[in-house]
């Protein structure tokens, strides 16, 4: 009942520009799911390839801070769809926004003490891990500190589906770092 | 579409908070074959509840849906079989 609502705020405002709109979104999600794919491939054949480097690596990674980064954007998420899905898009909204800068200050957090020890360690697994984690926390860190805030001001439901979309996106991609990267 | 496939929400977010406990209580307990097949699937329980709970994209595109899963599937297969294989 909710999609048929939203669909007809969609087609009312803006009928002409949906469908390719539509089509750059799904574009733009893919192109993210393919160089992260990319990315966490090259990890899982460089941990295949050297274990004690994998191990080195988790001995760094702090893995209840993760967990609950994970347990904050997820209940982000969870805001962010609220807000899709009709239920008082601006607060809903407003409120993923901050989900999304309390994950960026957990992860923060974790590269405080993470970082020193990554540094003093020379192998690929550390670049690469650098690179995804820091990649996935730009995303959220644009997303929350940006798209969703701005969206919030003026929450035209077009608008908060595409950027529920974004985020969801970000939230995907992180269940999928989750269990390349820490959980190993 | 029929409305009773829709989860509410907090049923989805509790479900997800529960899978990434035990994700994490696998990762720290269990030995590395079925630490791999837990992650794995419990990887792939939660992709699947952010894109068919959330995005609720099964009412829309049941193939974009089936895309994003099985997506997600073939990358918590080959991070269960590295956790599996390697430890």
């Amino acid at each position: 009942m909710n999609i048929a609502v939203r669909n007809i705020n969609l087609d009312a405002g803006h009928p002409a520009s949906e469908g390719g709109m539509e089509l750059l979104l799904w574009i733009l999600v893919w192109s993210e799911l393919i160089v992260f794919g990319a990315l966490l491939g090259a990890f899982l054949v460089f941990a295949t390839l050297d274990p004690p480097a994998l191990a080195a690596l988790h001995q760094a990674l702090d893995l209840p801070l993760a967990g609950l980064a994970t347990a904050t954007l997820l209940t982000s998420g969870c805001f962010a769809a609220r807000a899709a899905f009709g239920h008082k898009p601006r607060r809903n909204l407003v409120i993923a926004a901050l989900g999304g800068l309390a994950f960026c200050g957990l992860k923060i957090a974790a590269f405080a003490h993470e970082l020193p020890v990554l540094a003093a360690s020379e192998g690929r697994l550390a670049e690469l891990y650098m690179l995804i984690v820091g990649f996935h926390f730009a995303h959220v860190l644009f997303v929350a500190g940006l798209l969703l805030l701005l969206v919030a001001w003026r929450p035209a439901p077009r608008h908060v589906a595409t950027v529920a979309t974004v985020w969801h996106l970000v939230d995907l991609v992180w269940l999928l770092i989750l269990p390349v990267i820490y959980l190993g | 579409m029929p409305r009773s496939l829709a989860l509410p929400l907090p049923a989805v977010l509790l479900a997800l908070l529960l899978a990434t406990g035990a994700s994490l209580f696998a990762a720290a307990t269990l030995p590395a074959g079925p630490r791999g097949a837990a992650i794995a699937l419990l990887s792939l329980f939660k992709a699947a509840l952010v894109v068919l709970g959330f995005m609720r994209l099964q009412r829309e595109s049941p193939a974009l849906a089936a895309a994003l899963i099985g997506y997600a599937a073939l990358l918590c297969l080959l991070a269960g079989l590295r956790i599996a294989l390697a430890g």
